[in-house]
């Protein structure tokens, strides 16, 4: 482990194409590299289809049918960090020009032969925008030309995706707003299509074991990489101290963003991970000297709650006590009174409890 | 219906804090590290950093529940450092680990790039990856599979 720790990672490019990449990772640990092939398939944001509005839809697919069908088109989210924003994050209520994107469908047959309506007919159209947000963000700048098509719309040598087929006097009519989100949240947002991860070709660390009926290495064919890597000699021992170090990937993405993305925002969105860790754990410790300042239970609660609950649980904690008492002052009688003293006074600290328990 | 929204699993929630130290009692220098809106993607990655740090006496995570989104990480250290720190040093490493790699594969991009320019690959620039058609060739051979 040291030994290998020592060594600086390496990376060989086998192959490189538009839409995939084949590449050789060495001397990182195992868990390093399934957290690389992890964070490219679930953690890339791309944007995709997310809501559908649908006027009119005369074919035989169901409204559901399509819009999942919609949903799962790639869409060009090139430089996706920048050129457009989570619409959780974004200040609008429900959608505008800086976290959606507003695609249309409107398509009718009037042939007598079917007509395949396909990603093609996809046309984006800018969101009707009510007048100048307030901030003006510079997203919109960031993006390029085709942000937000279909993948292969401007590009004749690709194929389109088939949406649904429709027939003589049949329509398909809806809006669709495509968001931007990552793939740990629905599949749709994964820039890969495929990632091929292997290690140890010769199965020289038995990691895995092979089921065969006579001989294994008949039975079981090697994969193009075990040509990278010795064969094991039929008298070797086992080395039972071995680790792979040696890990082939091929990335293949659905066109959404390109390979060289998708290997560099892993990698950055790796060290985001991290370095939240680090202010995380750096953030730990004033937490703790708060608490040994604090004059006392009821007032730590808040205090450490404050974030969460921001200057409405500040003033809760504060006014609702107060008018409490000012009631049962004022009644004749406190037990009497619904809301008396002990109600009034207690159900702050029930909801603090609640919250920090 | 009743489902939380989806991005509760990825998301901190206002105010949430993403680290949570819990010092183990019976055991000296140990803690349980509750690391929230995390999976094991981080998880395994710091364990075996961990596991690889000499200071290390045991390092090892759970996640509970698959549907709980936190993991659970429990580090003993040797007392020359406090659980923590080591996971800060962890996190240091592996983000230097990250640095060294980035700049491999831009290295190694810009030089498939120069390639590719030469007609062997499909071009991969990075500022127009779909608009030129350069990558045709390889798509325009479904063609032939088409003339059969």
């Amino acid at each position: 482990m040291q030994a290998l720790e020592e060594l600086e990672p390496t990376v060989r490019i086998r192959e490189l194409k538009k839409d995939r990449v084949n590449f050789v990772l060495e001397n990182v640990d195992l868990a390093f590299a399934n957290s690389l092939r992890r964070v490219v398939m679930a953690d890339i944001p791309t944007v995709a289809i997310d809501m559908v509005e649908i006027e009119t839809n005369t074919s035989v697919l169901p409204d559901e049918f399509i819009a999942h069908r919609l949903g799962m088109i790639p869409l060009i989210s090139t430089n996706c960090d920048e050129a457009i924003r989570y619409t959780r994050d974004c200040i609008c209520l429900a959608g505008c020009s800086f976290c959606s994107i507003m695609l249309v469908l409107n398509v009718a047959c009037h042939d007598d032969t079917t007509m395949d309506v396909t990603s093609d007919h996809l046309d984006v159209v800018p969101l009707n925008a009510e007048g100048p947000l307030p901030d003006s963000g510079d997203e919109i700048q960031k993006r390029t030309e085709h942000f937000g098509h279909p993948v292969g719309k401007n590009d004749p040598s690709t194929p389109p995706v088939l949406i649904c087929k429709i027939r003589k006097g049949q329509e398909l009519k809806m809006r669709c707003i495509a968001k931007k989100g990552i793939a740990k949240e629905h599949a749709k947002w994964s820039p890969c299509s495929a990632v091929s991860f292997e290690y140890d070709p010769h199965n020289k660390l038995r990691h895995t074991t092979y089921w065969y009926e006579k001989d294994i290495k008949d039975e079981w064919p090697l994969s193009e990489n075990a040509r990278e890597e010795e064969p094991p000699r039929d008298d070797e021992p086992f080395d039972y101290n071995a680790k792979p170090n040696k890990f082939y990937f091929e990335i293949e993405t659905d066109g959404s963003l390109n390979p060289q993305e998708v290997v560099m925002k892993g990698l950055a969105e790796l060290q985001t991970k991290l370095a939240n860790l680090i202010l995380g754990l750096k953030q730990q410790p004033d937490l703790e000297i708060m608490q040994n300042e604090g004059v006392g239970m009821a007032h730590i609660q808040p205090q450490t709650q404050a974030t969460g609950w921001g200057e409405t649980s500040a003033w809760s904690q504060q006014t609702s006590p107060r008018t409490a008492g000012g009631a049962s002052q004022w009644t004749s009688s406190p037990d009497n009174n619904p809301w008396g003293n002990s109600a009034g006074w207690s159900s702050p600290s029930q909801k603090a409890n609640g919250w920090n328990m | 219906m009743n489902a939380p929204p989806r991005h509760e699993l990825y998301v901190l929630e206002d105010g949430e804090k993403p680290v949570e130290i819990t010092e183990d009692t019976k055991i000296p220098n140990a803690a349980t590290i509750k690391i929230v809106k995390q999976d094991h993607t981080l998880a395994n990655m710091l364990r075996a950093q961990l596991l690889a740090m000499p200071q290390t006496l045991f390092a090892g995570y759970k996640v509970p529940h698959p549907l709980h989104p936190y993991f659970l990480i429990k580090i003993q250290t040797d007392g020359t450092i406090t659980p923590q720190d080591l996971l800060e040093q962890a996190c240091k490493k592996l983000i230097a680990t990250m640095v060294t790699l980035e700049s491999k594969f831009t290295r190694e991009f810009s030089y498939k790039d120069v390639e590719s320019t030469t007609g062997v690959t499909a071009n991969t620039g990075l500022d127009d990856p779909y608009g030129t058609g350069a990558g045709g060739a390889a798509y325009g051979r479904g063609k032939d599979y088409l003339d059969f």
